[in-house]
């Protein structure tokens, strides 16, 4: 690991260009070493003729064999003995099935670089103690959902001086608790110290709304913060205008548009994603990210939709290393005026059709899991 | 939109409305007001030949588009709703209206009495369809619009009262969200009977929701197949692949994959490759599928590639079409949009689909033996099969048909013997 170290210590976090030897790298190692120690991975690459120890240019990592997310679902796929992973986590589940990944104690220290320094460059980090609202679950010995993990690991950026859980476990399963949610905002429109709020976006969107509709109005306290996290899942249909969305955080809460924050990553892609001012999620120098055409599976053009392969060189515990998501997404390499010059990623939608119309047996379960 | 004795209301009015029903729904018995079905067909024949004569254009055309339905087929869905169509249905479903029974006793034909009917969203103008089912049958018809509803069926069966306006005590609609289980419940508990469209989970609510005296008529989603010998012809081939490029296999009716009668993988996968090149032409002869589903297919089949070492599936794909050539014997969904199955049933294994019941419902018989086509029709009648058809005609709609393996008018309505004094 001792080149994805490298890589994981640049200094630079979206300088692309700069960090492309590294990264190549750093994947030829990570690949030889998934290659090596998973019986499956071994096999996939064997099946395609693929020889890791050749990786010497990004061309040769767009023709590594990629894992879709829906593989993971199915098999678990580890490197390293059950004893080595001192987390697991699991995907979140829209549908029944979930990924399960485990984390080793390298890929972590990798991971936590890597917080350090976007947090950094997004300003993330404050030593003034915040009001947490989290939109998302409580975690629980039961609950090994990486939402709520990273929920809960946000709220370290900055000491917390509160912590309230918009989701509740019940005997049915877990609930929102609005009474609770517009309680403690309430208490921290009222509160010296900035608030900052977590978790998914269509929750918060909704929260928001159903307060708005209802008149409510605060002016949360200076540095307040929204950030949102882990998709809009199921809500794609439903996903509001960014504008709107931005409007409407600026009506109920008080908190202008640069105060809103949100970040993509998945189970399968442990890497963080953070929008820039300009709300683009710019490509971090820890991974690559190509579009594929679906019907070929050949890389796109930047600015053309398509299937969203992640890469990273990041875990030693699991090969997912190439990962195909669910999701189309174009990747725009047009100037931000956030100043970043490397490209950035818009998710679009996950694949499927919405509203579907059918009465064929079972269509309608299997069309809207996954 | 609500629909209230004739008149629209808004949504806003529904717990007014539903609470007075109980008082209006009845009229017609108690006034002795029978429907009179010859004006209720002469009125569905004058709002088809509106409706195909661009009236409603503006609505129309929009869905055909959102549903990808053809101009073609939409003609031959509006002509079930036309005079002929229409009679042809009664003469068929309801022959049996009256006659003396062993010289002593008459027995009629009657309504159920008031039907509640759970429609579903997957074909627009189907819950006013459903209605007027439900009305050629004599019923007063209550009608939970499907969530998500265009307005179509309220706008049809206003314009229907609108040209008659005796209909205006048999037709109710309300748009009661699916959530709202007590008042669906009472509007339940007001029917004697309550037809629901829909999946298992749909047809399961609708029976949570009913007391045992309200009989429950469900026409729920189906499987359906091609059945194959290795004689049929390219023709049959290319017809089939065409009505599953037509459909994108999301109706009851439309072939989710093919058995083959033999059992040699070796002979299956010919036939696969035989086929999966025809399915190409096919396709690109199609409107191109949803960008969405291809995109999301293409995982499918990518990850079915790295799973086949498990599986033992062989995967032909290309164009967007796929063809999956697999060992077990058993009736599945498939990826749907383009996606078969081939699998191998040889005719005297035919029996073992009788399991799935009340889920079967087309196979079409691809053949150029008619002898052997007797055989495999009377082995999937026996399985359970109740439409069986020819390669391009799987989800053909023809009126007079029958649904589900039963008329619908018939389970709309009751038979009443009085014994002659």
């Amino acid at each position: 690991m001792r080149l994805a170290k490298k890589l994981f210590s640049s200094k630079k976090l979206y300088d692309l260009p700069g960090t492309e030897k590294r990264f190549v790298e750093a994947m030829r190692e990570n690949a030889m070493f998934h290659y090596a120690h998973c019986e499956d991975y071994k096999r996939i690459l064997d099946e395609a003729e693929y020889d890791p120890s050749k990786i010497s240019t990004l061309d040769d990592i767009i023709d590594l064999p990629f894992l879709p997310t829906l593989y993971f679902k199915h098999h678990v796929l580890q490197s390293l003995p059950d004893k080595k992973m001192l987390i697991k986590a699991t995907s979140s589940g829209t549908s029944g099935a979930m990924s399960n990944i485990g984390f080793d104690f390298s890929s972590l220290w990798l991971g936590l670089k890597m917080v350090i320094r976007v947090g950094k460059y997004h300003k993330l980090w404050s030593l003034k103690p915040q009001n947490y609202i989290i939109f998302g679950y409580q975690p629980t010995k039961e609950n090994n959902t990486a939402v709520s993990k990273t929920a809960l690991g946000f709220t370290f950026f900055a000491p917390a001086k509160s912590r309230t859980f918009a989701l509740e476990k019940s005997p049915s399963g877990y609930k929102l608790n609005w009474e609770r949610v517009e309680k403690a905002l309430a208490k921290c429109a009222k509160s010296h110290l900035p608030m900052r709020t977590i978790g998914f976006p269509a929750y918060t969107y909704f929260l928001l709304k159903d307060l708005k509709e209802r008149g409510v109005h605060y002016q949360m306290p200076k540095g307040s913060m929204v950030t949102l996290g882990g998709g809009w899942k199921q809500f794609y249909a439903q996903q509001a205008d960014k504008k709107e969305f931005y409007a409407l955080v600026k009506d109920v809460l008080g908190i202008d548009e640069d105060h809103v924050i949100e970040f993509f990553g998945a189970v399968e892609h442990p890497i963080l994603y953070t929008d820039c001012r300009c709300h683009h999620f710019h490509i971090p120098c820890y991974s690559r990210i190509f579009i594929r055409d679906p019907d070929t599976m050949r890389p796109l053009k930047n600015g053309n939709p398509g299937l969203i392969n992640l890469t990273t060189p990041m875990l030693r515990s699991a090969p997912i290393l190439s990962v195909m998501t669910d999701d189309l997404g174009v990747i725009h390499d047009e100037p931000c005026d956030c100043g970043l010059s490397t490209p950035w990623l818009e998710i679009i939608g996950r694949v499927g059709v919405a509203d579907i119309v059918t009465c064929a047996a079972g269509a309608e379960k299997y069309l809207k899991d996954e | 939109m609500i629909l209230y004795r004739g008149e629209l209301y808004e949504n806003s009015r529904q717990e007014e409305l539903i609470a007075r029903l109980k008082d209006d729904l009845w009229t017609p018995f108690s006034e002795g007001k029978a429907l009179d079905r010859d004006k209720l067909i002469e009125a569905c024949d004058t709002l088809a030949t509106r409706v195909l004569g661009g009236e409603y254009d503006d609505i129309v055309k929009p869905l055909l588009e959102m549903l990808s339905i053809s101009e073609e087929e939409f003609q031959s869905m509006a002509g079930l709703f036309r005079k002929e169509g229409l009679k042809y249905k009664c003469e068929i479903e309801l022959c049996d209206e009256e006659r003396i029974i062993d010289g002593k006793i008459r027995r009629k034909r009657m309504p159920l009495g008031v039907l509640m009917h759970i429609a579903a969203g997957n074909v627009d103008a189907l819950p006013a369809y459903s209605v007027i089912e439900g009305l050629l049958a004599g019923n007063v018809n209550i009608l939970k619009l499907p969530m998500g509803d265009s307005g179509i069926s309220v706008k049809l069966l206003s314009e229907l009262v609108a040209i008659e306006p005796s209909l205006k005590d048999f037709i109710y609609v309300f748009d009661v969200p699916s959530t709202e289980t007590e008042t669906l419940k009472s509007l339940a508990d007001l029917s004697d009977g309550v037809v629901v469209w829909g999946g298992d989970m749909a047809v399961r609510a609708a029976r949570d929701l009913t007391e045992v005296n309200t009989k429950v008529i469900s026409w729920g989603h189906k499987l359906s197949f091609a059945y194959a010998e290795e004689d049929c012809t390219d023709q049959e081939l290319y017809d089939l692949a065409k009505s599953i490029c037509l459909t994108n296999q999301l109706l009851c009716s439309s072939c989710q994959g093919i058995f083959l009668n033999t059992d040699s993988r070796e002979k299956q996968s010919a036939f696969a490759r035989r086929f999966f090149e025809i399915f190409k032409k096919a396709s690109s002869d199609s409107h191109p599928a949803d960008y969405g589903m291809r995109a999301r297919n293409a995982i499918n089949l990518y990850n079915e590639k790295l799973e086949r070492h498990v599986t033992g599936n062989d995967i032909l794909n290309e164009d967007g079409v796929s063809v999956i050539v697999t060992d077990d014997p058993e009736l599945k969904l498939s990826y749907l949009y383009r996606n078969v199955w081939v699998r191998r049933l040889p005719i005297e294994k035919v029996i073992s689909l009788k399991k799935h019941k009340n889920h079967l419902q087309t196979a079409a018989v691809l053949t150029s033996d008619p002898e052997k086509r007797k055989k495999i029709e009377e082995a999937l009648t026996a399985a359970g099969l109740t439409r069986i058809t020819t390669a391009g005609h799987m989800s053909r709609p023809v009126s007079g048909e029958s649904h589900d393996g039963t008329y619908a008018l018939r389970e709309y309505s009751r038979i009443v013997e009085i014994e002659i004094s």
